[in-house]
Formats: C-alpha cells, structure tokens, sequence
C-alpha cells in the first residue's frame, strides 16, 4: 500500500490509506474537511463534487490511487470567508434551505463558469441536472449562477 | 393545535455566567419537568458585551427556524437582529417537549419567545432609567440600545445586563401591538447563510469527536426476515475493521472509516430467514386498497343525509384515485453519533425528537436522564424521518459494545432508501352527486390506507374508532367544501411496509383526489373550476354557513375564497393560457389553520428522459393565508420547496416485490431536478389580519400535484387519477 502524494486546497497532503478508498471519505474521515457530503456514494446526487484541475468531479467515484499527484478544490478551498462570487451570489439569491446539498452544487457551477463563455440559464439547467436538492432550493440556484456569471464568477 | 395551550407563560431571573442577564420562560402547556424548581422552555441570555443568545428547542432542517426564530426575539427586544445567536437546546428539565414537526415550529415558540424579549427589554429600560434618574416612560429602545430622546444619551444593552438581572420580572411584559413590528414581517434571509456555504455548518455526519469510529449495518433483505447466521471472517480481514457486532435490527461492521465499514458489510456472509411477507407486493396492495374503497369505511364526517342522497341525484359522479408508497429521500442519509462511557452517554443526532433520544439512552442503557446528553445537529432534511428513532437505537447497540470510543452510525443511501419508514399507499372513491341544475347535492370520499405502524402498532379498536382514524384522514374529513349532504369514510389496510411521518403526512393522496374529483365536477358540469369551488365554499349563497367547524376548530370558508381570488386575479385565470399549455387550479386548508391556493401553466415535454416528468410546469403561482408572517423570504422559499416536493411526488414511487423494497437510490427514486423546476413560482400572500402565525412547510405541499393534473387533463383529455405520473399516462 503506497503513499499517495496529493494536493487538497493548495496544500500538499501525503495519505497511507487503501488505494480504492474513494476520494470522498479520504476528505471526509482521514482529512476531516467535512463540507464535502455523502449522498449517495455512486455519483447521482452531486453532493461530493469537488474540483479537480479546475474541472467537476464526484468525489465518490475517484479513488485515492487515481487522485495521486492531482489537485483539488473543496468547498473549504472555494473561500472560507465567503467572498467567492459564488458564494457571495447565493447569499444575495438566499439559496439553502438545508444547505446539504449545496457545496457540491457551487463547486460543479464554480467549473462551469470558469470556462470562457458566460453560461446561459440552459447552460445552468445541463451543468446541474444530475445534482439533488430534495428542499427544492433549484429556483434560487438558478439565479443565483447567473448573478454570479454576471460578476465574473471567479475567472 | 390550540394555541391557549402556549399562550400564557412565566418568567423568570436565571443565574448568568459573567453577570449578564439571563431570562428563562415557561409556557404554561409545556409538559411538567420532574425535577423540582423553575425549569424554562426557552433560555435568553444578554451578556456584557450585549451579545444575545436565545437557546430553543427547534431543530433546523432546512425551514429557516435559525432566522424567524431570532426574528420573534429581536422584534420586543428591540436588538439589532446580528447580535441575536441560536444555541441548541438539549433535553432535559425545562426542556422536555423540543419535537420539531407539524410544520409547527414558530406557532409554538411564538409566545414564549416573545414573553421572553419584551420581559428583558423592560428589565433593561427599567436598569437605563435607575442609571440616568429618569422616568421609564420617557426612555426608548432601539437596535441594542437604551435611549433617552432630551438628552441623546443612550446606553447599549450590554452595558445594562448585568444591573437589569436584579429588576424585578415584570408579570406580564407588554407585548408589542402589530402596527409596531419593525422587523416581523420583513424579508430577512437565512442567518446562517455564511455557514452553509462555506462547509462549515456541521450536519450529523459532520461530527467529529476524537478516536470517531464508523459503523454500518447489515440489515434484512426482505421485510420482516431474520439474521439465521453469519460469518465475519472475511469483513474481518478488512483494513481497517476492529469489530463485527450483532445487533438487534442486523450485524453491524465497526471500522475506522465508512469506507472500511461499508467494505466490511459488503464482505459478511449473512443467512436470513424467509420473510414472512414474502408474497406482499406493492401492485397487489394498491388492488387491495381498491378493492377496499368498493365499500363504505368507518364514517368521519357524515352532513345531512350523508352518501344516501346520492341515490336520489340527477346524476352522478365516480372516480378512483391511488396514490403509491414514497420515501423521505432526504441527500443526507440519516445517522447518530454516539458514545457510551461508565455512568454517561454523549450523543450526537439530526434527530427531531430529542427527548425520545434521551428516553431511549436510558432506557437502553439504564442511565437517568441527567447522563445522558443529546446535542442536536443541523440535518440535512428531516421531513419526518427524523423523527424517527431507530438510527438512534442502532448507534446506542454498537456504542454500548465499545464502550468508552465514539461511534458514527452510518446508513448508505440504499439503506435510508429501503429501511426507513415511509408514506403509505392509499387509494380513493369520490363520487358526487349533481342535481338538474348543475349543483353538487351530495358528496361522498373514501380512503383506504394503513396508519403509522414504524414506532407503534394501532390497536383493533383505534383501527374501528371513528376518532382515531379521523387523525389519519387529513383532507377527507376536514374538506373545506359545503355540500348539503357529505359522507367521508376511512377503511384501514394493514401493510408489512413499516409507515410513519412524512411530508404533509396523511394530506397529499387525500388533497391530490380531492381536488382533482372537483375539477372532474367542473369539466362534467361545465363550469369553470374556479367558480365550482367559490359556489361550494359559499360565495353569494348565504344559507352556506360560513365557518364549518369540526374538532373544535374553525375553517372559515371566506379566508379560503378570498385566497382563491387573489391567487386567480394574479395567474389571470380566465385569460387564455398561451399556445401549448393549459392552466389547473387546486386549493386546501391545512390543519384548520393554513390556507393555500395553486395556479399552475403546464405544457407536455415530448420525448422527455424515462427518468425525467413527460410535463413540465412552466409558472406557479400561489397564493397563501397562513396567518401572521414573521419572515416572507423563508415562505418564499418553503412555497418553492413545496412545488418541488410535490412535484418529486407525481416522478417518484416505492414499490415492493416479494417483500422487498425495490427502490434504493435516486435512479431509481428520483426527485425532482433543476431541468424539471418552474421557470416561474410567485408567492403572493393574503393577510386577514389574524394576530398568529401559522404553520407553512406541509400545506405548501398538498395542493400543487392536484393542479397539474387538472392542468395535463385540460391538455390532453386524460385524468391523471394514479401517481406517479407516465408518458403513457398522458399518450
């Protein structure tokens, strides 16, 4: 069992742990960066998405052997005080109910509106459309990636 | 609910860490505490540093009590709303009664919160006017602060604490009038907010206490079946498993992380008996329900003549509705953390029922009640399931077998899918009577269902009695409507499918048939939907009495129409809909208390996805008299929480095969999606000046589905009379 050499949040972490344990519960249970949730641990709710390189992944569904030398962006990365343009346009659009679902749901728009083109409400439905939110909060996520497309999104 | 239970409550001085000023309040209802002394219901706390805690008993699960609760506090307190925190009450004297359900959190905080603000305030003023030699009456409070308008002096509240813990308790604070809410009323978004998007807000798989180990349990395949053997050798030689552990509900595999425990249930070799509801199918019990509605149940509502009359109309009216199994489905499965030491017991749970949780502990564990401590976490979703406690019970079995180490109880989504409790099925007869002039003279609805049997089983005689089934027949007996001659029935059918609360509890199935058998009336009478329901509620036919009064509470038929109004004025019903979609209306009266109304405008998706709705909704509108408001955004957003719901509800159904339950994860349950939400959901709320706030989660729900489906049978010429709804349905 190596160790496997990985980066969480720009800083650098060195894991002994089984190599098929999925990214998910290494953050969640060896690292203890909670934010990133448990839904469903097959990649259909959304919950555990996290950036890789820039672009979404569902943490469930990457093993640690296949995140060795990547690097990765949790919803404690995205900003810790709030501030990313994300985070700022869902307290503006008042999104979470439960709040459960929501960093998967930020950092999957996070990937989308770090591509050239500004998303259009399409864009947001298609990015978004295997996420779950059984509260419902979808309305508010919706204008809340467009606001947050507006200012720049974080590119 | 009656609101005298919570109406009168009594204050108290309380001992304040730091010589601030600390105020306990206790509602006359609330449930006597065994213990001697004053133990409050609610805890308020100003320290020097005017820092204001308020500890309540109401868990968050998504429906904003960590804002409108604040809210009630800060409105006779007269403090700035930032300077008001949260800190969650656990169980013990005082609190006693903190259950989080019933969509009834600010009805029932309402009163003790605010008793417990204006109390404090006087206090304050009372300590501000010995401080500057003048009269109360010529001090006034606002945002944290004391102030004296002829001299400008002022005196912020953590200044004043600690002189005004030794005023004494004013008997009966006086409360301020409505016209004098400042905050009450106003849209204030989610204080908790940062929290949540920052992952930081701590759920109840978020807790992390040191040396935390994790545990998944095996469970039966089939409803009712029993563990025979097991061989733990294998999930044994797991990395990273310490213990396998027989419990009662199965074998539990404890291990340093979920990812080695659900390896380690994986690797059990488990023997289960034979179910014996091996042959219990979920088809096979809708027939039943069916069969069962052929027949007249245990009358619950009998006007006039009752279903007699219907012999003796011009014409008639029939239609059966089945509604289908449907679980909870919240994204964070349901869990508990616990740990069990000699002589105490911490525990950590998305519970909704605290108290059972401490009741449970000891019980289990033969502990009194003082060492046993139950934090509640935040929960992602709770909808009723949580208010449940078996998780509970499972963490306490393996907590209490390594003792002295933490334990996370882990249910897999598959787990939460299949091993919970869900809504039950149900099925419906409506029939009515119409006489030569197009008026319903008589009306009849049955529902056949089982009853809650998760946490108790009912009895044959409360199966018989016409009061306890009345309790479990939500939207059949309290039917707003006035037909001079009713009869509403209910038939229990027992069901191996463990049942119990769920969104809107019994309401959904029962308001979907209901209100889409009147919009049969009106396609049948050729009357428009709207004013078949204005007509039935009374409107200009003074002989319809306009309160229809049942269990000693009130429904007024003139609050429910003028919602009708308001919510036909702003969809423009009447107007055509544009090309390709079709409007439905549909409205209820939630518990005697909330009264709501829908306008929907559907148009069909053609070649939609199998798992996707074959509609889709394309605005809501709603209009709503839940009573006094505290807080619009939070109804705002519960309104559009409603429609998704309700939504998910005509996608999604449990099934069973041989006594198993099919469906274990969201492919196969699936909810409503963003691609499937409204472009579109106004709320418009109605204010008849009603001096209470009522209950919005659930009634938010019920009649959103009816008005699709009133809407799709105007689009395509098919009633939608069985959930969930299919593109075949619709062909």
């Amino acid at each position: 069992m190596p160790r496997r050499d990985l980066t969480i949040n720009g800083k650098r972490h060195r894991v002994d742990v089984a190599d098929d344990m999925p990214l998910l519960w290494l953050l969640r249970d060896v690292l203890g960066l909670t934010g990133t949730k448990y839904g469903c641990g097959a990649g259909q709710c959304g919950a555990c998405v996290v950036l890789e390189d820039g672009a979404a992944v569902r943490a469930c569904l990457v093993t640690v052997g296949e995140a060795a030398g990547k690097s990765y962006t949790t919803i404690e990365g995205l900003s810790a005080d709030g501030s990313h343009p994300i985070q700022r346009a869902w307290l503006e659009e008042d999104v979470a109910q439960c709040g459960y679902c929501q960093p998967g749901m930020m950092l999957e728009l996070a990937a989308l509106l770090s591509r050239p083109a500004a998303p259009s409400a399409a864009d947001v439905d298609r990015a978004l459309s295997d996420h779950v939110c059984r509260c419902g909060s979808y309305p508010r996520i919706r204008r809340a990636a467009l606001r947050a497309a507006r200012s720049g999104g974080g590119r | 609910v009656s609101a005298a239970i919570t109406r009168r409550a009594f204050v108290q001085v309380m001992a304040a860490a730091g010589g601030g000023l600390a105020l306990g309040v206790r509602t006359a209802g609330a449930r006597g505490a065994a213990a001697p002394g004053f133990h409050p219901s609610v805890w308020l706390g100003i320290d020097r540093q005017g820092t204001i805690v308020a500890r309540v008993g109401k868990s968050e699960m998504g429906q904003g009590v960590r804002t409108s609760l604040p809210m009630i506090l800060a409105e006779e307190l007269d403090a700035d709303l930032a300077s008001v925190t949260i800190e969650q009450a656990s169980p013990g004297p005082g609190f006693d009664a903190l259950g989080t359900g019933g969509s009834g959190s600010l009805m029932r905080s309402w009163d003790a919160l605010r008793q417990a603000g204006a109390a404090a305030r006087q206090m304050l003023v009372a300590a501000a006017a010995q401080r500057l030699g003048v009269a109360a009456g010529a001090l006034e409070t606002d945002a944290g602060f004391v102030r004296h308008p002829p001299s400008g002096r002022r005196l912020s509240y953590g200044e004043l604490a600690a002189d005004a813990a030794r005023q004494p308790v004013p008997e009966r604070p006086a409360l301020k009038p409505r016209a004098s809410f400042r905050l009450i009323g106003r849209p204030v978004k989610r204080l908790d907010g940062p929290d949540l998007v920052t992952g930081r807000a701590r759920f109840g798989l978020d807790v992390r206490p040191r040396g935390l180990l994790r545990a998944l349990v095996a469970r039966p395949p089939r409803l009712g079946a029993k563990l025979v053997s097991f061989d733990a050798a294998a999930a044994k030689r797991v990395r990273g498993v310490r213990r396998v552990i027989e419990i009662p509900s199965g074998v539990a595999v404890v291990a340093d992380d979920t990812w080695a425990a659900l390896k380690g249930r994986e690797a059990l070799r488990l023997v289960w008996s034979d179910s014996p509801h091996a042959s219990f199918d979920s088809d096979e019990h809708l027939r039943g329900l069916e069969e069962a509605v052929a027949r007249p149940g245990i009358t619950i509502r009998k006007d006039g003549a009752g279903r007699a009359a219907l012999a003796g109309a011009a014409r008639r009216l029939e239609a059966v509705y089945l509604y289908p199994f449907g679980a909870h489905a919240s994204v964070e499965p349901v869990s508990c953390t616990a740990l069990v030491e000699r002589r105490r017991c911490t525990i950590w749970s998305p519970s909704q029922t605290p108290n059972a949780v401490q009741r449970l502990a000891t019980e289990l564990l033969g502990l009194p009640a003082s060492a046993v401590k139950v934090h509640v976490t935040l929960l992602g979703g709770g909808f009723g399931r949580r208010l449940g406690v078996d998780f509970d019970r499972e963490a306490l079995e393996v907590a209490r077998r390594v003792a002295g180490t933490p334990v996370q109880l882990v249910w897999s989504r598959e787990d939460d899918m299949r091993h919970g409790y869900f809504q039950a099925a149900s099925a419906h007869r409506l029939a009515a009577g119409i006489d030569a002039a197009g008026r319903v003279v008589a009306w009849e609805h049955r529902k056949a269902s089982t009853p809650h049997n998760a946490r108790r089983v009912p009895t044959d005689e409360e199966k018989r009695s016409p009061d306890s089934v009345r309790g479990w027949a939500w939207g059949v007996y309290d039917s707003p409507y006035h037909v001079p001659a009713a009869e509403m029935s209910y038939a229990v059918v027992d069901a191996p499918v463990p049942i119990g609360p769920w969104r809107s509890v019994f309401s959904p199935s029962s308001v979907f048939a209901r209100e889409g058998f009147v919009d049969e009336i009106a396609v049948a009478t050729g009357k428009d939907p709207l004013r078949l329901r204005l007509e039935l509620l009374g409107a200009g036919d003074p002989s319809v009495p306009a309160i229809y009064t049942i269990d000693g509470e009130k429904i007024d038929r003139a609050r429910l129409r003028r919602v009708l109004e308001t919510v036909a004025e702003k969809a423009g019903w009447g107007t055509p809909p544009r090309p390709g979609t079709a409007r439905g209306l549909a409205c209820n009266v939630f518990h005697t208390e909330t009264y709501i109304a829908y306008v929907v405008e559907v148009a069909l998706r053609r070649g939609a996805g199998a798992a996707d709705l074959p509609f889709s909704v394309e605005r809501v509108v709603c209009a709503m008299d839940c009573g006094l408001v505290v807080n619009p955004a939070g109804v705002a957003q519960q309104v559009e929480s409603g429609v998704l719901w309700s939504l998910s509800n005509m996608k999604s159904a449990i099934t069973v095969r041989s006594g198993a339950i099919v469906e274990g994860t969201y492919q196969e349950f699936p909810v409503a999606m963003i691609h499937e939400t409204p472009a579109v959901i106004e709320t418009h709320l109605v204010d008849s000046g009603d001096e209470r706030p009522h209950g919005i989660g659930e009634p938010v729900v019920c009649p959103l589905a009816p008005a699709v489906a009133s809407a799709l049978s105007r689009l395509t010429g098919k009633r939608v009379r069985r959930l969930p709804v299919r593109a075949a349905d619709l062909a």
